[in-house]
């Protein structure tokens, strides 16, 4: 198994071979839209929706206010109903705990649900390095597994891949099965993964899933997935741990259900996922079945050091996907470009929060301001003006690429100076009105925009002369 | 110091301006207040429009729905839909006490948990809600949760006194009802996938098909005269 090291500082070289890579094109294209076509349906089927996000905003932001508290009465509870919880500085504190559990388990196989946090702590490579064989059990991730790929999209994973792609991993992976079988329909290949997938649950001692909400009331976890593996990756093994960050928590069972009308409608357009599951603790006195122990890892990795900080509201991310799907960065590049676990606009805010904004500080340069992200955000989180912070951070620190600091600081000079900006606009204007009537073909400097489409030439004079004319 | 005293230790240094006193009773009170969010209207349903709007949403999720009279008239509804369906007269339940004293007739009734082939299981739900036709089910010896994930076809039983409207009473009813499973299942439809190629298939790992048996109150049966 390869070790996965983030390769978001090449997002630039990332980005452009992703818009160079035809597989990656033609899977990109054939997803557009979908997402955004469903949420705006699931939306309009639900006049409270806006009201609910005010609340779901107001509610989370409740918990950050007071989260030290709030993470002290869910671990009671969680204690009361028999499971425990490890607490995780680092992700490498994570790694180390849960690799403890699944070693005082005796585990020599272990089935993943789908956690995101297990993607930021890199859980499989550390589990793989241990000897332990990690079996991804979501459809997505088995299939980006297989490929040796990371997810590409926090709730479609294998959204990059195309259907030939997937045919060509089963027959490398299931050797076992005849080599002559058809799998020329899609039916086939969820088949033939439904029955591989189905004899590994029953093979782990543990099995780890993520968690979309930590229920301070009562303690309990809650998983929210169409695909039923999480479950089972959950209810057949003998030991369950949930792997979740710190800012998961939401004060009751109400509030759960706040959060659950606006995530499904966010995320694909349902109004519910087909599985949303609360798990409290271990199986029960007389259960036949479920796990003999459970265990919750709560991760910090970075995240105490936001609060309170500029990027506190991204605390109140649920991990919908809205943003990414509405975003035109991230559907021309797909996710690996973002170079690590959490791409789009959100992962252009988390990134450098997660992993400094040295490695990440490309990722918040990768927008067009465009809003749609924060427009669409069940949370409301204001992912524009946060990546504009981390533009500033960037700046500040002098890691702005020099060709970039001198144009802003030739730009700033210009545009502090009226009678100086009126000139040079009048002179831009007239230079660029000599290079083409209606379109400019090309640019001098400006290859990079030229390259790919044409440039409108100015029309009717600067905005002053228009504006002094119309007066 | 542990990384759990560090972690929250950095968390109160954030929050230091206020006492810590008068946060404490704000969260206590947040939590036993459990206040309720805009509620939907199609939460707020009732009687015969809740019904509709229950048997409306389950076939929206590509469920199917049907009505039974009472309790003793199941084993021939179960026994209809395995015939229409092709599938073998066969079911696996757990210890549910609704069950018990039936009449399965031609059906083969075997008890216990989910195994790795499961073709028929059925499983009683404690509530359904209306507003997304969705169904809760209690884990335990009753109704094993590996039913729910490891049918083929999964069958569930739900009273009509138990339908809901929404999350809101749904939450009411389950805290006065005083269960404590180690996971309550919230099920909307069969289990689907778009992992590959972005086509939503039914029947991704647990069931390709899920069907709900609405089983009428003893009360709301009228005897006909003889």
């Amino acid at each position: 198994m390869t070790m996965h090291v983030p390769t978001t500082p090449e997002f630039k070289a990332n980005a452009h071979a992703a818009l160079g890579n035809a597989n990656l094109q033609a899977a990109l294209r054939g997803s557009r839209g979908n997402f955004v076509a469903k949420r705006a349906k699931a939306r309009a089927a639900l006049p409270e929706f806006d009201d609910l996000r005010d609340r779901a905003r107001d509610l989370k932001n409740a918990v950050l206010a007071d989260l030290d508290l709030y993470l002290e009465a869910y671990e009671r509870q969680v204690t009361a109903s028999g499971g425990h919880v490890h607490w995780a500085e680092t992700a490498e504190d994570a790694q180390r705990i849960v690799l403890e559990i699944c070693r005082a388990a005796g585990a020599a196989t272990v089935n993943k649900g789908k956690t995101m946090i297990g993607e930021e702590c890199a859980i499989n490579d550390a589990l793989a390095a241990a000897g332990i064989t990690p079996v991804e059990t979501d459809l997505g991730e088995y299939i980006v597994q297989l490929r040796g790929e990371i997810p590409s999209h926090i709730i479609a994973p294998a959204v990059h891949v195309t259907v030939p792609e997937v045919e060509a991993e089963f027959r490398k992976a299931h050797t076992h099965l005849p080599p002559e079988r058809d799998l020329s329909d899609l039916a086939e290949l969820l088949r033939e993964a439904r029955g591989v997938l189905r004899a590994k649950y029953f093979e782990a001692e543990v099995g780890i899933t993520g968690a979309n909400m930590l229920i301070a009331e009562t303690g309990h976890s809650v998983i929210v997935t169409n695909e039923g593996n999480g479950d089972l990756s959950q209810s057949l093994p003998r030991v369950h741990i949930v792997m979740a960050s710190l800012e998961k928590i939401v004060p009751t069972l109400e509030d759960a259900a706040t959060i659950l009308r606006v995530l499904a409608r966010s995320a694909t357009g349902q109004e519910m996922s087909v599985y949303t599951t609360f798990s409290r603790g271990p199986r029960r006195a007389g259960d036949p079945d479920g796990p003999e122990e459970y265990h919750v890892v709560l991760l910090d990795n970075g995240r105490s050091g936001m609060l309170g900080s500029d990027f506190q509201d991204m605390l109140r991310c649920i991990r919908c996907g809205a943003c990414m799907n509405h975003c035109p960065v991230y559907q021309a590049v797909g996710g690996h470009a973002y170079g690590w676990v959490y791409p789009g606009p959100m992962g252009a805010v988390l990134t450098p929060a997660l992993i400094g904004v040295e490695a990440g500080g490309q990722l918040p340069n990768a927008s067009t301001f465009c809003g749609r992200c924060e427009a669409v955000c069940p949370m409301r989180i204001p992912l524009p003006a946060m990546m504009r912070s981390w533009r500033e951070r960037e700046f500040a620190k002098h890691l702005t690429p020099g060709a970039v600091r001198y144009g802003l600081g030739i730009w700033a000079y210009v545009a502090s100076r009226p009678a100086l900006y009126r000139i040079a606009t009048k002179v831009a204007v007239a230079a660029l009105r000599l290079l083409g009537r209606g379109t400019i073909r090309a640019l001098p400097f400006g290859g990079g925009w030229t390259g790919e489409r044409d440039f409108p030439s100015p029309q009717g004079g600067t905005f002053m002369a228009q504006w002094k004319a119309r007066r | 110091m542990s990384a759990r005293e560090r972690i929250l230790g950095r968390l109160r240094a954030v929050v230091s301006g206020a006492r810590i006193d008068g946060r404490e009773a704000r969260v206590a009170e947040r939590i036993a207040r459990a206040p309720k969010a805009a509620v939907p209207h199609q939460a707020a349903s009732a009687g015969t429009a809740r019904m509709t709007l229950f048997m409306t949403k389950v076939e929206a999720a590509a469920g199917t729905v049907g009505r039974v009279s009472a309790m003793a008239e199941l084993p021939k509804a179960l026994a209809h839909e395995l015939r229409r369906r092709n599938l073998p007269a066969v079911a696996r339940v757990g210890a549910e006490p609704a069950f018990a004293g039936l009449d399965w007739g031609s059906i083969e009734l075997s008890r216990g948990v989910g195994r790795i082939e499961e073709p028929v299981t059925l499983s009683r739900a404690e509530f359904g809600l209306a507003e997304t036709g969705t169904l809760a089910l209690a884990s335990g010896p009753d109704n094993p949760v590996t039913l729910t994930f490891l049918g083929e076809t999964h069958f569930v039983v739900l009273r009509e006194a138990d339908l809901c409207g929404g999350f809101e009473d749904f939450w009411a009813a389950w805290r006065a009802r005083g269960l404590d499973p180690r996971t309550i299942n919230l099920v909307t439809g069969p289990s689907r996938s778009a992992d590959i190629g972005q086509v939503l298939q039914l029947g991704a790992h647990g069931p390709v098909a899920l069907h709900v048996f609405i089983v009428a109150d003893p009360g709301d049966i009228v005897v006909p005269p003889t």
